[in-house]
């Protein structure tokens, strides 16, 4: 196997549910000879496309996991990634977007530019991922390329040009015209896999030439050799447009724009072509790690096989010989047998089988270099892991891990669901470091957390679906903290002789808000008023307090307790003696600190049409939220806030419905804030209710 | 005196500028300099000044985007704090931020009737009425003159106190009034207009139209590490 990173393209192919992405890539890996029959998406035979692995992905309308193939095209290596489209997914998304370089963006010639578009294209923006646009579906009734591709330049503000033209539309539709070379080409065969070139038909001839003019038009702006050629009268070779249009897409200054129907299989060999003539490789693209020795300063990466390891697992699959680690390697190569080490927990792996992998078969390979996606078998990780050379401490996504913010409690419905629900749970927590679970102590319940409502919905649908769990959810739960307002003093002695050893202890001191920290302890005590070896009691007393605080069981933070004084006895003081103590002085001094409850406030985004912004900021303003700002970006608008958590459980559902479906938003914690006086009466009297319904 | 009324003491008397607002209700102010030496800065200044008076701040930026602009405030506020030991600073921030509404726009983009439609539906949901509105990266272009006259308009509809940004460029001779060519004909529509002078490493505050006319260099200057408005007569502000 011979390595050439120029010759690599890690792609994404970003569609809207039914623009036809999963027949593409099933096209695509037709022509590229890695499977040898198609199958459509709701085929007859039973047997599906072979991309099309998570039946809720259709149902929802989103991407949750992402697969990785790999397929080979003239010389080229082409990794395609399928990437999450759901704004939910926060870290899975930026995880599969770091992953590719380029991406082809599926239009519908009929629907054209729809919501979902917005929100894959978004997306793309975000992170600067170069791409190339295919109108699919030319071959259905209304459908109209032209249109898609103002459209484009509309809604979606790019600057598309059309690099083909269709021959025929509809059911007429018979191939396409190359505006580069100048030649027609149709789709014979079976499968449209021997593609044959000829004259542009007479009747097409002025419109490819006025459409040519307006390609060469656009793209002389990235090239200064196209420049003075034009103005020179010289001849305009494919070489000079090509190279123009590669220019004009790698800085995203431009969409070159193909079409055809993937269904009808036309037009899909010269979209292959373009993947590879205008989308970037990987030395084309710049790569950031962090230095965790340096405070996460960024590091730039140098795709040269011969530096130092650095890659990135991005996914990982449980198979049926073990746990599967989708990588991709930035930096260096990962030979087998080398040994390389996990930046987050320090460990050393020694590389077994590395295998490629397309959808589910595999081929082993020798070793993976920089700009290379691979697999390695069996090795123990979580997704998001940073592998790299021992003694180099970089990672490819920083340590900080959002708090979760929502929690709900499962319930399974019988022993069997029991059995899964705890294999599915311990996979999830693996794959996703935002996700968490744990079990109640008081209740039995499991209780699991995570980001946003739908994260967790997600989860329990994948639950049943992937494990055939089924469970019982609770209503969500927003993660509220108390914590105090004032300084406040407490002096407690802890004092019982009920026969037997007796139990004494005096804690004194006072406690007061701190903003830095969830918790502190200062230990003031001189004279050896609490003896020494008692003061880590007294720590622990306190720190016992915080998991539930005394105000609404909800977790205390920001605060600093100091203890000043003190007393004990020489028989009757233990360290169980000074932890009740303690406790009863967190209690006492907590009661006179001015408890208030927190919540948390997300930083909630809102990309939206501008005719919509009106009645995004209305929906925002209902929920407490506080506007930030609107900021204009033409056909687009977005709209920054500050929104309590607890406001924001159905938001979707009303966004989508206020706005056609067009607006998309996303959300992250932003801060822990004080609720508003009536919110928190609130609270209490539901916490009291429920307090009084379970006794 | 309290330490936040030292903050919103008017500093600007010592210019002439007696008006607590400094500009009156419906009127122009401008702030000219050329680029980066502190435009941006002044007026967040200004508008913090506005904010802890409780009142409405619309910040308009065709230059930067929102996260920009909200650092801006927060940098400014921070150095605020820290010069008048202002604690705890935290609480009057977040008290303060309901106040401040930023809205950008892509210079391109960028038109009064845009606006206009953008602040009604604002008010209209009753999300933000603004009374102090700062503009900060309009063009002052050929075709300025019918955009301000639309905004006097708009302020006057809205009784509003409208700063602007003005960048002027070091090749260019003043205009006969002695202010720069690129507003000098629109300086009629301006009640306040107030120039940032580098003169070696330091930012003298100057007056061009509404205070006091000087000779000479004011007391009033820009501390450059902090970017806030410093008397140099007197202790800060006062």
């Amino acid at each position: 196997m011979v390595y050439d990173t120029e010759k690599v393209r890690n792609i994404g192919i970003s569609a809207h549910i039914d623009s036809g992405k999963t027949t593409l890539t099933e096209r695509i890996l037709f022509y590229t000879k890695r499977i040898y029959a198609i199958h459509d998406v709701k085929g007859k035979d039973g047997i599906g496309a072979t991309m099309d692995s998570m039946e809720l992905e259709k149902e929802r309308g989103i991407t949750i996991a992402s697969a990785a193939t790999y397929c080979e095209w003239k010389g080229h290596e082409i990794n395609i990634i399928d990437t999450p489209g759901h704004v939910d997914f926060t870290i899975e998304v930026e995880r599969s977007l770091r992953v590719l370089d380029g991406a082809i963006l599926v239009l519908c010639a009929v629907g054209g530019v729809q919501s979902q578009s917005i929100t894959v294209d978004q997306q793309m923006k975000r992170y600067k991922v170069p791409c190339v646009a295919f109108i699919n579906k030319c071959d259905r009734s209304g459908s109209n390329p032209f249109r898609v591709i103002d459209q484009l330049k509309e809604k979606l503000g790019h600057n598309a040009v059309a690099m083909q033209i269709p021959i025929g539309l509809e059911a007429d539709l018979t191939g396409v015209v190359d505006l580069v070379s100048m030649k027609a080409l149709y789709f014979d065969g079976d499968n449209g896999e021997n593609v044959r070139v000829e004259d542009i038909p007479e009747n097409l001839l002025a419109e490819s030439m006025n459409r040519r003019e307006e390609l060469i038009d656009t793209v002389s702006m990235y090239s200064d050799e196209l420049t003075d050629a034009v103005l020179e009268e010289k001849k305009i070779t494919e070489e000079l447009i090509i190279d123009a249009v590669r220019k004009g897409t790698l800085t995203r200054e431009m969409t070159p724009v193909f079409m055809g129907s993937a269904y009808k299989n036309k037009g899909i060999q010269p979209l292959l072509n373009a993947v590879t003539k205008f989308l970037p490789c990987p030395a084309d693209v710049e790569n950031e790690a962090l230095d965790m020795d340096n405070n996460e300063t960024p590091v730039m990466l140098e795709s040269d096989p011969q530096k130092p390891v650095v890659a990135l697992a991005f996914k990982l699959e449980e198979g049926q010989y073990g746990q599967l680690t989708y990588i991709r390697v930035y930096q260096g190569t990962i030979a087998k047998g080398s040994t390389i080490y996990n930046v987050r927990n320090g460990r050393k792996i020694k590389v077994g089988r590395l295998v490629r992998m397309h959808a589910d078969k595999m081929e082993d390979i020798e070793k993976i270099p920089a700009g290379y996606i691979g697999a390695l078998f069996g090795i123990d990780c979580a997704s998001g892991d940073t592998f790299a050379t021992p003694g180099l401490n970089l990672s490819m996504t920083s340590m900080f891990v959002p708090a979760p913010v929502i929690s709900l409690s499962i319930v399974p419905k019988d022993n069997k669901a029991r059995i899964n629900m705890s294999k599915a749970l311990g996979r999830f927590t693996k794959e996703d470091p935002t996700f968490k679970t744990y079990v109640d102590d008081e209740t039995n319940d499991t209780i699991i957390q995570g980001m946003g409502e739908l994260h967790l919905e997600v989860y329990v649908e994948r639950m049943r679906r992937e494990y055939d769990a089924e469970v019982i959810t609770s209503r969500p739960r927003v993660a509220y903290r108390e914590t105090i307002t004032r300084m406040a003093e407490f002096n407690y002695i802890h004092k019982k002789q009920t026969g037997g050893a007796g139990q004494y202890g005096r804690v004194a001191g006072y406690m007061e808000p701190v903003t830095e920290e969830d918790f502190i302890f200062e230990n003031k005590i001189v004279g050896g008023k609490i003896p020494t070896q008692f003061i880590s009691s007294c720590e622990k007393g306190f720190r016992l307090c915080l998991a539930k605080g005394p105000k609404m069981e909800f977790p205390v933070t920001g605060v600093k307790v100091v203890i000043n004084d003190g007393a004990s006895h020489a028989v009757d003081s233990s360290e169980m003696a000074f932890q009740a103590a303690a406790r009863g002085a967190f209690l006492e001094g907590y009661a006179k600190a001015k408890a208030v409850i927190h919540e948390p406030i997300m930083k909630v985004v809102v990309e939206t049409p501008t005719e919509f912004q009106g009645a995004a900021m209305s929906l925002l303003n209902q929920r407490r939220g506080m506007i930030v700002g609107s900021q204009d970006e033409g056909q687009q608008s977005v709209i920054e806030a500050n929104v309590p958590l607890a406001e924001m459980f159905g938001f979707s559902t009303v966004l989508r419905s206020s706005t056609q479906g067009k607006a998309q938003f996303t959300m992250e914690l932003a801060s822990y804030r004080q609720v508003p006086q009536s919110i928190a009466e609130e609270l209490l009297k539901k916490a009291e209710s429920e307090k009084k319904s379970a006794a | 005196m309290l330490n936040i009324d030292l903050i919103l003491h008017n500093p600007f008397k010592i210019m002439g500028y007696d008006s607590e607002d400094i500009i009156p209700e419906n009127g122009f102010g401008a702030v000219l300099a050329r680029a980066g030496v502190g435009k941006t800065a002044f007026l967040v200044q200004l508008a913090l000044r506005a904010l802890l008076k409780n009142k409405n701040v619309l910040h308009i930026s065709l230059n930067d985007p929102v996260n920009k602009v909200s650092l801006w405030y927060k940098e400014v506020f921070n150095n605020l704090a820290k010069q008048y030991s202002i604690k705890p600073s935290s609480q009057i921030w977040e008290a303060m931020l309901p106040h401040r509404f930023i809205m950008t726009f892509k210079a391109e983009g960028f038109s009064v009737p845009k606006l206009e439609e953008r602040m009604t539906d604002l008010s209209e949901q009753n999300i933000f009425s603004p009374q102090v509105v700062i503009i900060d990266g309009f063009p002052f272009d050929e075709s300025v003159r019918e955009s301000l006259s639309d905004l006097k308009a708009i302020a006057r509809k809205l009784s509003l106190h409208v700063w602007f940004a003005v960048r002027t460029h070091r090749h260019e001779e003043p205009a006969s009034d002695g202010m720069p060519v690129s507003f000098s004909n629109v300086s009629d529509l301006f009640d306040v207009a107030i120039q940032l002078q580098p003169e070696g490493k330091e930012i003298h505050v100057l007056s061009l139209k509404g205070g006091r006319s000087t000779t000479g260099f004011p007391e009033l200057r820009l501390d450059p590490s902090t970017m806030l408005i410093k008397n140099t007569s007197s202790s800060p502000l006062q």
